[in-house]
């Protein structure tokens, strides 16, 4: 593989690691967020700060990064998640203006100029880079796959199901709306979290434009695209939106004009994604996988 | 046997300047079906809302079990082990019908943050949601869609996930309604069965062929006050009922 393909998935399996934070929120929860972007910038600098000025290695300021980003998604949750649907969305949105405002305009932050400076990932005395940070990308993808899958076998995770499909029957049956919404958006964020550390160590220079609110559009773009609260969908979202900028290389200024196109043809013939209940996708593997349904 | 599990005293409850509720009360006792009827707009299902914790009351205490409930939230309501239906069906539609029985199964550990990371994909769990679909009926569609069930099946789900929550009291809000006679007699069989193995059963219906028939009491309701309560012999006869309820429905039956 040359320099060029390997940056590009090492790219898109960071965002398949956001994503399936952001999937577990609106896909597993049904909580609209139109501000991830804001949790990926969080983690991506506290991973930043944590290595230019307190000069941690990036394994020992992971567990601080997820935490922190985890516990400001709480904070900041625990009033959005009052409100539902279109209201939620415009509050997510709020969140998203507002924390890119304070990375720019904050100097600790590093304002417009953003942080330079963060050095390589280092495993066994190696740096790594190229292939070697694509396979630890893979390696975390691969880790939050399974907590993602973990968590719909959960009775957590069958809660946040339940509050998706009708809050007011999930509340009689003892489940707290608040708590489980908040439950999902915690795990959502930190995986957000451990998103923007890897992305901060791979770019090693960033700035509030990287986490502003089309970032947001992009990622519920591959959440919607994949298929909501599917485990793989969101891997596919991200592989295909992801590449598709690259493969169409002269569509790039027409990006998001594309993308509202592909989400409006999305919408209209696979509303479930493209792993979603009763896709094409699905339906051909039924054809060739006959009854391996219902375990 | 025959003690006070629910107590409604003095409740009121007020939307904005209209007045749902005036002053209502009344007794559930331990194993015995009461029933809750009353014409459209009666304050019924304000009634189960308020017991189940949607929303609080305006003034007026509600115990259950000798606690103090009016005010408190809907899932800790729950916990206490009351079960509830609603008018309008609210399946989780897109889980089946089996997973729709475990999340009413996972309320002791919803409360517990340690509990909540284990699996609910456990054969036992299985096995329980599915004996709760046979003792309904439902057994037979236990991997169907919920959301693709007809009416009459989704009543006994709501029923199912009700009972499996409702281990002391079970609020059955018109689950007679849109059935056909054959399941409401089904359904009077299960709802019997219910108190026998001593669940309380508080219900709201319209039907008053089954309402007379199945209730041990009744409790009429009519613009927000409680205007008779007693057997349904006593009911019958009552002039208020006859005239606020009875008589407009016999009136509107010849018309």
């Amino acid at each position: 593989m040359n320099a060029y393909v390997i940056t590009i998935a090492t790219i898109i399996s960071i965002y398949a690691i956001v994503v399936c934070g952001l999937n577990v929120i609106v896909g597993y929860a049904g909580q609209i967020s139109l501000g991830h972007a804001a949790f990926f910038g969080i983690g991506a600098y506290s991973a930043a700060l944590l290595a230019t000025k307190a000069g941690l290695s990036f394994w020992a300021a992971l567990p601080l990064v997820i935490v922190t980003t985890a516990f400001i998604g709480l904070l900041l949750g625990l009033p959005s998640l009052r409100v539902r649907e279109d209201f939620l969305a415009i509050t997510t949105i709020g969140i998203n203006f507002i924390v890119e405002a304070i990375f720019l305009y904050i100097p600790f932050f590093g304002g417009a100029l953003g942080i330079g400076g963060i050095p390589r990932i280092a495993l066994f005395g190696a740096k790594l880079k190229g292939l070697g940070f694509f396979y630890l990308c893979l390696f975390f993808l691969l880790l939050v796959l399974i907590l993602c899958w973990w968590f719909t076998r959960s009775w957590g995770g069958l809660a946040c199901f339940a509050l998706r499909e009708d809050e007011s029957a999930a509340a009689s049956m003892g489940i707290s709306p608040v708590r489980f919404k908040l439950l999902a958006f915690v795990v959502g964020t930190a995986i957000a979290g451990l998103g923007g550390a890897l992305y901060a160590h791979y770019i090693r220079f960033i700035s509030a434009g990287d986490f502003s609110f089309p970032v947001s559009v992009l990622l519920l773009s591959m959440v919607v695209l994949g298929g909501m609260g599917t485990l793989w969908g969101p891997v596919l979202g991200a592989l295909i939106l992801g590449a598709l900028p690259e493969v169409f290389r002269p569509l790039v200024d027409y990006r998001y004009l594309f993308y509202m196109l592909l989400l409006l043809l999305m919408i209209r013939f696979q509303p479930g994604g493209l792993l979603g209940e009763g896709s094409m996708v699905r339906r051909m593997f039924s054809l060739a996988l006959p009854r391996a349904k219902n375990e | 046997m025959n003690e006070t599990l629910l107590a409604v005293k003095e409740v009121s409850k007020y939307f904005g300047g209209l007045k749902a509720l005036d002053r209502i009360d009344f007794e559930v006792k331990s194993g015995e079906i009461l029933g809750l009827i009353g014409p459209n707009g009666a304050g019924k299902t304000v009634c189960f809302n308020l017991i189940s914790g949607v929303y609080g009351s305006s003034s007026g205490k509600i115990m259950f079990n000798g606690r103090r409930t009016d005010g408190t939230a809907s899932h800790q309501v729950a916990k206490l082990g009351v079960g509830r239906t609603f008018q309008i069906v609210k399946p989780f539609a897109s889980l089946s019908v089996l997973e729709n029985v475990l999340v009413a199964r996972g309320i002791a550990r919803y409360q517990n943050f340690v509990k909540i990371w284990s699996s609910w994909k456990s054969k036992s769990e299985r096995q329980k949601g599915l004996r709760m679909l046979e003792r309904v009926g439902l057994a037979d569609l236990a991997h169907r869609k919920a959301g693709l069930l007809p009416l009459g099946n989704l009543r006994r789900l709501e029923i199912a996930r009700a009972l499996t929550v409702g281990t002391r009291l079970i609020l059955l809000d018109e689950s007679f309604s849109g059935l056909r006679h054959e399941e409401i007699t089904n359904l009077e069989a299960l709802i019997r069965g219910i108190r026998d193995d001593g669940t309380a059963v508080l219900l709201i219906e319209h039907n008053m062929r089954v309402a007379m028939k199945l209730c041990d009491r009744l409790v009429v309701l009519d613009h927000g006050r409680k205007i008779a309560e007693g057997s349904p012999e006593a009911i019958r006869q009552d002039e208020r009922v006859v005239e606020a309820y009875l008589g407009r429905k016999e009136a509107g039956n010849a018309a």
